[in-house]
């Protein structure tokens, strides 16, 4: 089950969006992010939903890999769709039941949070996770924060960091897989009992992992040594950032776009 | 001292972990302890050792990835222990390690091949070209726009090696590179290797276990406890009675010459051990002696006739994981007899784990069934509520099951799954321990932490946990992986106590040799089909495994080879069948000739 997880994983192929520089997709989802969170009426939303399959279009995203990101995150969204239900009391009841109290308002409120939610994700994914290699991310933080580094924050290492760990994902999710097979033939169960066994269950899956990573990360710390890894200072790219015009298009267009969608957000208010 | 521009010269060196043994209170024992060894430019240098012996330490010195306590490092006229220079040399010495996980950086393998020039401070176009040239070198060309994660354990080596040759390094050290490799791979692999170290000039240092792979090289240097107690050619090196001492073996081409050598009362010498040839027309020398005396084969109390009844039978088994449309396995028809020993062979990919992932209901199969019949009756896989019965029945011990171990204590991580089963705690005890002690474990070990263990003892540690529950079938997934020939020869020393003391066992593995000597009957898997079941005799015969495109064992193709030339002596010579284990092989030969012998003269 875990080696399906696909949080934080490449999707290779040729398209507009995978061409575009990181740098500007990581722009761009910092204004969507925003945006995301600002708009609250239905047809500003439905205009984003437009936007957003755009993208999904420019990045050759097919609805099986779409589907497979965002499947896991349904539960999370549901959970917080239901809360919101639940909880806001304005508006019109349209239902009462002891302590419940459903609301038309608070119908359409928990919705738009859901909505929110899924389309962070995507946001994420076809901007970024989907599109960027872990690498290119990498470079992309790191020249975006590189102002940092005057006052000492290690921005290098950092962004190194997380492409390693981005990297290591199904690495170690494929470790995981293997050691939950490994006790469930010696009569682990998962997937019954209580809570607490259920979450006692996972602790003798979770000390192999760390050991194993604690290892991993030993023996990747000798390699990257051994290949005259020493921080960013004096390291050439393979695939240096160059912005074109058409990333700088690109860019300002999506932009563009997602300030029309928060100004059809405002109108309507 | 002059220094030697043309050699890796390392002199008296000292090294140790920097382990805070402060609660312990003894002092570890050191890696390295006064090294010395030389190693000319563009030579071709095997290291060996046993697990632990200080090799792969010895490998980082050489890489200054360690810098020593004491003792000097120069490489080609370069001093190791000058600041100036080490990076110089870092950058002119590569390694491959043995996990091909643990050394990728890059997702993209084009981008993982230019970490290191990169490192280096390569400039565009020049590291463009590097790349793209060191990517067509190894044969990934195609493969440079494509995640790194997509490809086999084989593609991932020659990707380290690509890694490498991109930095256009001097020395190549392959620590322990073709472990985790298929022997089809592993044969890809090294003769890529040689053929870059002929075409960039490299000098070739390698680690292994394998004591024909350290055939293919100029030099040997056997270490062990950290020192070098043996240097020299192939030829001298295995000449020598003492590599059992440092967990060694002789190839086993060399076993089984040695062999009849000792029953022909004669004696091979160094020029003898120096090619194929030269080692054969000695061989026939020895056996076309008048006089030679009939081996007494010893009396073997084995081959219990208990291999009529069927204990586990797979039956129309097919597998297709999410996100495939290739069977994983396709039809899989299998009874396992009881009391055997069924080998499972195929290249990596083939679907062997998916198979035995079936076997005790991992995987509950979606396509065919797996039975298993106990003396109460038969369990199947697809029944749920049979699901905690199989496991107790059928023990499945993962590839290096020691990365799984979890507990505070070995005795606590065998107990593991006797707990889940819920059995009570006097017999639960009784049965941790004597599953401790089948598998050779000492008491101060069986206390100890899983962790605090070397290698072989983990494995064994591992494999107790399994073995606790008292299964009547276990499977094992390449159990000796890793470990050096003498460990090798213990685990299968187990297995085999295991057998006669009545469990059936599955025994998955790449290599022939192994599976010949250990298995009653092959079942030799390829792309998720059976190709062939039958006894390592059937599958072996010349004819037979060149239908099936499978290598024969070593032992049995050095054999064949002398037995062609036999046959030229004595034309009437009648061999019997095939034996896989080295020593046998060499007396069925003997008797052979003797044989022939005493027609002659009648």
């Amino acid at each position: 089950m875990f080696s399906k997880i696909s949080l934080g994983r490449y999707y290779p192929a040729h398209s507009f969006l995978h061409d575009t520089d990181p740098r500007i997709k990581t722009i761009l989802y910092a204004v969507y992010l925003v945006a995301i969170f600002i708009i609250k009426e239905p047809v500003s939303i439905a205009v984003l939903a437009g936007i957003i399959l755009l993208q999904l279009i420019l990045a050759k995203i097919t609805p099986g890999i779409l589907w497979s990101t965002v499947k896991p995150m349904l539960p999370l969204a549901l959970f917080i769709f239901l809360i919101n239900v639940f909880t806001i009391k304005q508006g019109d009841v349209l239902f009462s039941w002891k302590m419940i109290t459903v609301t038309g308002y608070g119908i359409g409120r928990a919705a738009i949070m859901a909505v929110r939610l899924v389309f962070l994700i995507i946001s994420t994914s076809v901007l970024l996770t989907l599109t960027t290699t872990p690498l290119k991310m990498s470079d992309a933080l790191e020249k975006l924060f590189a102002p940092l580094s005057l006052i000492r924050i290690p921005v290098h290492e950092m962004a190194m960091m997380m492409s390693i760990a981005l990297r290591f994902i199904p690495t170690l999710a494929a470790e995981t897989d293997k050691i939950m097979k490994a006790q469930q033939s010696r009569g682990a169960d998962y997937d019954t009992g209580t809570f607490i066994n259920k979450v006692k269950g996972y602790i003798t899956v979770l000390i192999p992992l760390f050991v194993s990573s604690f290892r991993r990360a030993d023996e990747l710390a000798v390699a990257m040594d051994a290949r005259c890894y020493r921080g960013g200072k004096g390291r050439t790219k393979l695939n240096p950032l160059k912005l074109t015009v058409r990333d700088v298009l690109t860019g300002m267009m999506f932009t563009l776009l997602a300030v029309l969608v928060v100004a059809i957000d405002f109108s309507l208010r | 001292m002059p220094e030697d521009p043309n050699s890796i010269v390392v002199k008296d060196v000292s090294f140790s972990y920097d382990i805070s043994e402060e609660d312990s209170g003894k002092a570890p024992r050191p890696a390295l302890d006064g090294i010395s060894v030389t190693v000319e430019k563009g030579s071709y240098t095997a290291i060996l050792g046993s697990n632990g012996s200080g090799k792969s330490t010895l490998a980082k010195i050489i890489d200054i990835l360690e810098v020593p306590d004491s003792g000097r490092v120069v490489i080609f006229g370069r001093d190791g222990g000058d600041d100036d220079m080490f990076w110089d040399i870092r950058s002119h010495c590569c390694c491959v390690f043995q996990n091909p996980d643990n050394q990728i950086v890059g997702t993209i393998v084009e981008e993982d091949v230019a970490f290191g020039p990169e490192n280096l401070g390569i400039p565009n176009p020049e590291l463009r070209e590097r790349v793209d040239q060191a990517l067509k070198d190894v044969g990934l060309y195609e493969y440079r726009h494509k995640e790194t994660a997509a490809l086999s354990g084989g593609q991932k080596q020659k990707l380290a090696i690509a890694g490498a040759l991109a930095m256009r390094p001097d020395i190549l050290i392959l620590d322990e590179a073709t472990a985790m490799l298929d022997p089809s791979s592993r044969d890809d692999f090294l003769s890529l290797v040689e053929e870059m170290r002929i075409l960039k000039g490299l000098t070739l240092i390698t680690i292994t276990h394998d004591m024909t792979e350290a055939l293919r090289c100029d030099k040997l240097i056997i270490v062990n406890r950290g020192k070098a107690v043996m240097e020299g050619r192939p030829e001298e090196i295995f000449m020598s009675e003492d590599l059992w001492k440092y967990g060694l073996k002789r190839p086993v081409k060399f076993n089984f010459a040695f062999e009849i050598a000792k029953l022909t009362d004669s004696r091979l010498t160094e020029d003898d051990l120096r090619s194929d040839e030269s080692l054969i027309s000695a061989l026939t020398g020895m056996l076309s002696k008048p006089g030679i005396k009939e081996p007494v084969v010893p009396e073997e109390q084995d081959k219990k006739e208990d291999g009529k009844n069927v204990i586990m039978s797979v039956k129309g088994l097919s597998h297709t994981y999410d996100g495939s449309d290739v069977k994983a396995i396709d039809d899989i028809n299998l009874d396992i007899m009881k009391g055997e020993v069924l080998g499972i062979v195929g290249e990596s990919g083939c679907g062997k784990t998916t198979l035995i992932s079936h076997m005790n209901a991992i995987f509950r199969p979606s396509e065919g069934d797996v039975i298993i019949h106990t003396a109460d009756g038969d369990l199947s896989c697809r029944n749920k509520k049979d699901t905690m019965k199989i496991r107790q029945n059928v023990g499945l011990v993962f590839q290096y099951p020691e990365y799984q171990l979890f507990e505070e204590t070995v005795f606590k991580d065998v107990c593991y799954g006797l707990k889940k089963m819920k059995i009570p705690k006097p017999q639960m005890h009784k049965m941790a321990y004597d599953a401790a002690l089948k598998v050779g474990l000492t008491m101060t070990e069986i206390n100890a932490s899983p962790f605090e263990l070397s290698g072989g003892q983990k494995r064994r540690a591992a494999m107790a946990g399994v073995l606790a529950m008292n299964p009547g079938i276990l499977v094992l997934d390449e159990p000796a992986s890793g470990l050096d020939p003498r460990g090798r020869q213990e685990m299968f020393a187990i297995i085999k106590g295991l057998r006669d003391s009545g469990t059936t066992i599955v025994l998955v593995s790449h290599n022939m040799d192994e599976a010949a000597v250990n298995c009653d009957r092959i079942c030799l898997i390829d792309e998720g089909k059976i190709k062939a079941v039958g006894t390592p005799e059937e599958l072996f015969r010349e004819e037979r495994a060149e239908e099936l495109g499978i290598q024969r064992p070593r032992i049995t193709r050095f054999s064949g080879l002398l037995k062609k030339e036999l046959k030229k002596i004595y034309p009437q010579i009648e061999f019997g069948g095939m034996e896989f284990n080295p020593e046998k092989e060499a007396r069925a030969v003997v008797s052979a000739v003797c044989k022939a012998g005493e027609a002659d003269v009648q």
